[in-house]
């Protein structure tokens, strides 16, 4: 008996060892240099751990990523593990070329237990049919930036006079912005232009309008809402007050240069990440503060901007083995939650990190928790990126064609209508 | 006998010409006919690039959406404002500066490779320059605000529909000058210089001898180069994708091939895609075949 | 009559002014990119956006072409990228060359049934876009298992249908009695090929050669999807390498514009004969 028993152990052994012994993962993932300093040394680490385990990262610029996995996947060869935001995965998810969270590889006894680590309503964007999907890497919304420094310049105090509402938003600006004839060499604030289902669609949401009615059936719902944002961005552009517009270089971009050409942007807690390497001095300045998403004056929803995620998915495809593999490297990099906080800025939502000392002791972390708090997650729809498309397609007539508000909403509602109805 | 050793001959021949076509037409067969083919075949299915399903066989339902579809007329209207727009004015420019650098004794090698010069960027370089060129706060404006002695006016390069449509034309335009000027230039001095001589005997000025002369052989050039301009501006792709990706207004510059792989990519409807291919594919075809009928007729021989 | 005459040379000193101030203007205009690039390369961001632009710079920041250099995570990959570019657009231009001459021979000089049905099939590929085949043609090259290789990165451009047409034409023009006298001697026709037709096709494959390598240097859309570690990249992936979000540098983003371009500018400098005479080729092109 025992001597049976002996011999089940050696060949379940062989039998783990032969299979495990070749197991090459490829990960894909986005450009972000502090990032890549510190999951080199988690692989490093990890295969340290289990020689049998060889991960092969693969990084690429962010805005090509999305066009890169799903070449890979539309020829059956995607990586093993990759990240993506929640808006561009729902169709991985859908399609069933991702695989659902395997709680024992991920050390937890079942989903729930997995789910309830985690902030409430975290894995909404990665539910379907039952199922959830995905580890975050990163849970983001966004709050507005200020330099002090210029604020003041304009003659304004920036801890009483910033923007809460967005009628003050244009206010503001329109005192603080500076121009050379119709050129502006100093703008107040812009908006983070191709991002139109994160930063405008909550400015419609505040008004009670929405992209679908909820019926489901209507496109564009409240059009009184969508109007009074479209005005605004029409107020905003060329055809208006001239505050800025999409053709200017990127407000957030600009913003940690300190060079007097943008006071207000909109970004996330990973921009402080991203000041303190690209200019220490302004970082320490202390010249800098967070204030929350603005809301319009007759808002019926008190909205802040949508929050969006990254999750690092695991490829259905794979080998069983691999995909087991992949669970577990992933849950050794979620076991570092506080080192991708404390260097790369990123906040998982681990409830336990979010309580943490850590967190509480960032820069205006309590500003984006509360405003998060009141946020919607973003719109999530296969369809999501054409609607986004449509939508920019919108805001670019009026504030740069000189299209009458109205009659792009109707195009808008034309356009998003037809994309709901074609069921392809 | 003498028959038919020639005959055999002619054999041979065929046997080695075959034998010589055959790795490229390989090649070929793996790298282009058979994407072609599958771009045909998919153009008659329904197929979401994500899913795992089967393509589904739907008839000419992808065509009949496409002719239905605002947004792919105003991809045929963008490619033909751009392609018009490019083409005519490339033409005549490359026209009028080969005939000046031909008219000079000097510095015509200077001239040819100034011209040419920015063709050696690649489209990326090129982008990230015009970018900053056509920054509100960039040289275009301070270019034309001196010129119109207009202080402080934005032009909105990269704003409203005409000015970035005329923006991607005048990137194309600075690339290609200078390919289509040499080669002007390689038809003129082919023309021999006879028949020039014989012009001014005959008491033709410069002009008279350009248009009387010159321009009457160079026919056939023009017509290569207006036909391979055309294709290749129908075929424009990088100016575009470079400039929307930075996030200028898309509409007016979404071309077709743009429109391809934004289809395809973004809303991952690959039969759609392909049957966008396969029109412009045709429409090439036809440009190509008038290309090929015209020069048959035009046929100009000075020997 | 005499008056006419002068009124003719002072006309055509006038117009001859005036032709050198436009061919001046153009090629200022022209040039005005190139230079706009080079001076803001060595300049701090903040100057490159003053109005009005200061062509020359108050403080030089050479540090731009370092930091370019260096690359954006400091692992000097420019000159491994620089390689890889000059590797596979001359490998490419190598092949495209000999499979183009050949084909070209073949179809120029060997008559045969259905040979204009191969030379059209072939020229129409010249008509389809590379998007719209980009995703079918990926897959071919990664069921090979040739993702993040060289061979991945050049099989598909082994030869074009353009390369073959101007080919054909060149040498369809090639007097038949060598060829036949060739024969004659007893030379069989790879010999031929090789001793004959090569050796005399120079100009016609030296502007073939430079116009595959300009092409193959500037391509981006195939490299993205085959090159993934940064040791495969070419010198196009290297530029969008700085564009990711974290770089904001204008100045520092010119300089690797410049650093990108420098090699192809050596290379159309010393070549320039070529660059020239390659645009000529293609018109002489009479059929």
């Amino acid at each position: 008996m025992r001597k049976c028993f002996l011999f089940l152990l050696i060949a379940v052994l062989l039998v783990t060892c032969s299979f495990a012994a070749n197991v090459e993962l490829v990960y894909w993932t986005h450009t972000d240099t502090a990032r890549t300093e510190l999951e080199n040394r988690y692989i490093e680490e990890f295969e340290a751990m289990y020689p049998n385990v060889t991960i092969k990262r693969v990084y690429n610029e962010a805005s090509k990523m999305g066009d890169l996995i799903l070449t890979a996947f539309s020829g059956n060869v995607g990586p093993d593990i990759f990240n993506l935001q929640t808006e561009q995965l729902f169709s991985y998810i859908v399609n069933g070329r991702v695989a659902p969270v395997d709680p024992k590889a991920l050390g937890v006894k079942n989903v729930e237990e997995y789910v309830a680590q985690y902030s409430k309503g975290t894995f909404q964007p990665v539910t379907y049919d039952g199922e959830i999907y995905g580890v975050p890497l990163e849970l983001t919304n966004w709050c507005i930036f200020i330099n002090k420094r210029l604020f003041r310049e304009g003659g304004l105090d920036p801890e009483t006079d910033y923007p809460k509402t967005w009628e003050e938003m244009m206010e503001v600006s329109e005192k603080l912005t500076q121009r050379n004839g119709e050129i502006i060499t100093r703008r107040a604030f812009d908006f983070r232009y191709p991002y139109y289902l994160v930063s405008m669609l909550p400015m419609v949401q505040q008004l009670g309008g929405d992209i679908i009615s909820p019926d489901g059936k209507e496109a564009i719902y409240n059009e009184e809402a969508w109007l009074k944002v479209l005005t605004y961005f029409r107020d905003w552009g060329i055809h208006g007050k001239n505050l800025g517009n999409p053709t200017y270089t990127n407000a957030r971009k600009t913003w940690n240069k300190d060079n007097g050409d943008m006071i207000m942007c909109l970004s996330g807690l990973y921009q402080e990440g991203r000041l303190k390497t690209d200019n220490p001095e302004f970082y320490d300045s202390g010249e800098w503060m967070v204030v929350p998403f603005p809301v319009f004056e007759d808002a019926v929803n008190d909205l802040g901007a949508a929050s969006y995620g990254h999750f690092w998915m695991v490829n259905a495809q794979s080998s069983k083995t691999k995909q087991e593999w992949a669970w577990k490297f992933l849950d050794y990099m979620r076991g570092h939650s506080e080192e991708f906080l404390e260097y790369v800025y990123l906040v998982q939502p681990i409830k336990t990190l979010v309580e943490s000392d850590l967190f509480k002791n960032m820069p205006y972390s309590n500003v984006f928790l509360e405003d998060l708090e009141k946020s919607n997650s973003v719109y999530i729809n296969e369809n999501g990126k054409m609607i986004e498309e449509k939508i920019g397609i919108a805001v670019q007539a009026v504030m740069l064609s000189g299209t009458d508000p109205a009659d792009a909403l109707e195009q808008l509602k034309k356009d998003v209508q037809e994309i709901l109805d074609d069921s392809y | 006998m003498a028959r038919h050793r020639k005959f055999g001959m002619e054999r041979n021949k065929a046997k080695w010409g075959i034998i010589f076509i055959l790795p490229s037409l390989i090649f070929f067969a793996v790298f282009s006919f058979y994407p072609i083919i599958n771009a045909f075949y998919l153009s008659f299915h329904r197929k979401d690039l994500l899913s795992l399903r089967a393509p589904k066989f739907i008839g000419f339902d992808n065509y009949t959406y496409l002719f239905g579809s605002s947004n792919f007329w105003n991809s045929v209207l963008s490619t033909t404002f751009f392609t018009l727009g490019t083409f005519i004015p490339l033409l005549i420019f490359s026209l009028i500066l080969a005939a000046f650098i031909m008219s000079r004794k000097r510095f015509q090698k200077f001239f040819q490779m100034a011209f040419y010069s920015p063709a050696v960027l690649s489209s990326v370089v090129a982008a990230v320059i015009w970018l900053l060129v056509f920054d509100p706060r960039g040289l275009g404006n301070q270019m034309l605000n001196t010129l119109f002695n207009s202080p402080g006016v934005d032009h909105k390069w990269l704003a409203t529909d005409t000015m970035l449509r005329l923006s991607t034309i005048i990137v194309y335009f600075w690339k290609y000058i200078g390919y289509f000027t040499i080669i002007f230039i390689a038809g003129m001095a082919s023309i021999p210089k006879q028949l020039h001589e014989a012009a001014y005997i005959d008491g033709a000025n410069r002009w008279q001898g350009f248009w009387r002369v010159t321009f009457p052989l160079l026919k056939p050039t023009v017509l290569l180069v207006s036909v391979m301009s055309m294709i290749q501006c129908l075929k424009t792709f990088s100016t575009q994708y470079l400039f929307t990706v930075s996030g200028t207004p898309s509409k007016p510059i979404n071309v077709i091939t743009l429109n391809i792989y934004n289809t395809a990519i973004r809303d991952h409807r690959i039969g759609r895609a392909s049957a966008m291919s396969v029109l412009l594919f045709l429409v090439m075809l036809f440009f190509t075949a008038m290309q090929i009928k015209g020069s048959k007729s035009d046929d100009v021989t000075y020997m | 009559m005499r008056n006419n005459k002068i009124k003719h040379s002072i006309l055509g000193s006038v117009g001859d002014t005036l032709i050198w101030i436009f061919l001046i203007g153009t090629a200022a205009l022209i040039l005005m990119p190139l230079v706009f690039m080079f001076t803001s390369s060595i300049m701090p961001s903040k100057d490159i956006f003053k109005m009005p632009y200061p062509w020359i710079t108050s403080e030089f920041k050479w540090q731009n072409y370092w930091n370019a250099i260096r690359g954006p995570d400091g692992d000097f990959m420019y000159l491994r990228n620089i390689f890889n570019s000059f590797f596979v657009s001359s490998v490419v231009s190598f092949t495209t060359v000999i499979l183009s001459a050949l084909t070209g021979y073949g179809l120029a000089k060997f008559p045969f049934k259905g040979r204009t049905v191969v030379f059209l099939l072939i020229m129409s590929t010249m008509m389809i876009p590379f998007e719209a085949i980009m995703i079918p043609m990926y897959m071919v090259v990664i069921n090979m298992g040739l993702q993040d290789t060289y061979p991945g990165l050049i099989l598909p451009f082994l030869t074009n249908a353009f390369g073959i047409f101007m080919m054909r034409q060149y040498l369809i023009t090639f007097p038949d009695e060598i060829l036949d006298a060739a024969r004659i001697d007893g030379a069989s026709e790879p010999k031929i090929f090789w001793r004959v037709i090569l050796p005399n096709a120079g100009p016609a494959i030296a502007t073939l050669a430079i116009l595959t390598f300009r092409t193959q240097w500037d391509n981006l859309l195939w490299p993205l999807l085959i090159a993934q570690t940064d040791k495969m990249k070419t010198i196009p992936l290297y530029i969008t390498r700085f564009t990711a979000e974290t770089h904001t540098d204008e100045g520092a983003m010119m300089a690797i514009a410049a650093i990108a371009s420098i090699p192809m500018f050596i290379l159309f400098f010393t070549l320039s004969k070529y660059f020239v005479s390659g645009a000529s080729l293609t018109s002489g092109s009479k059929g």
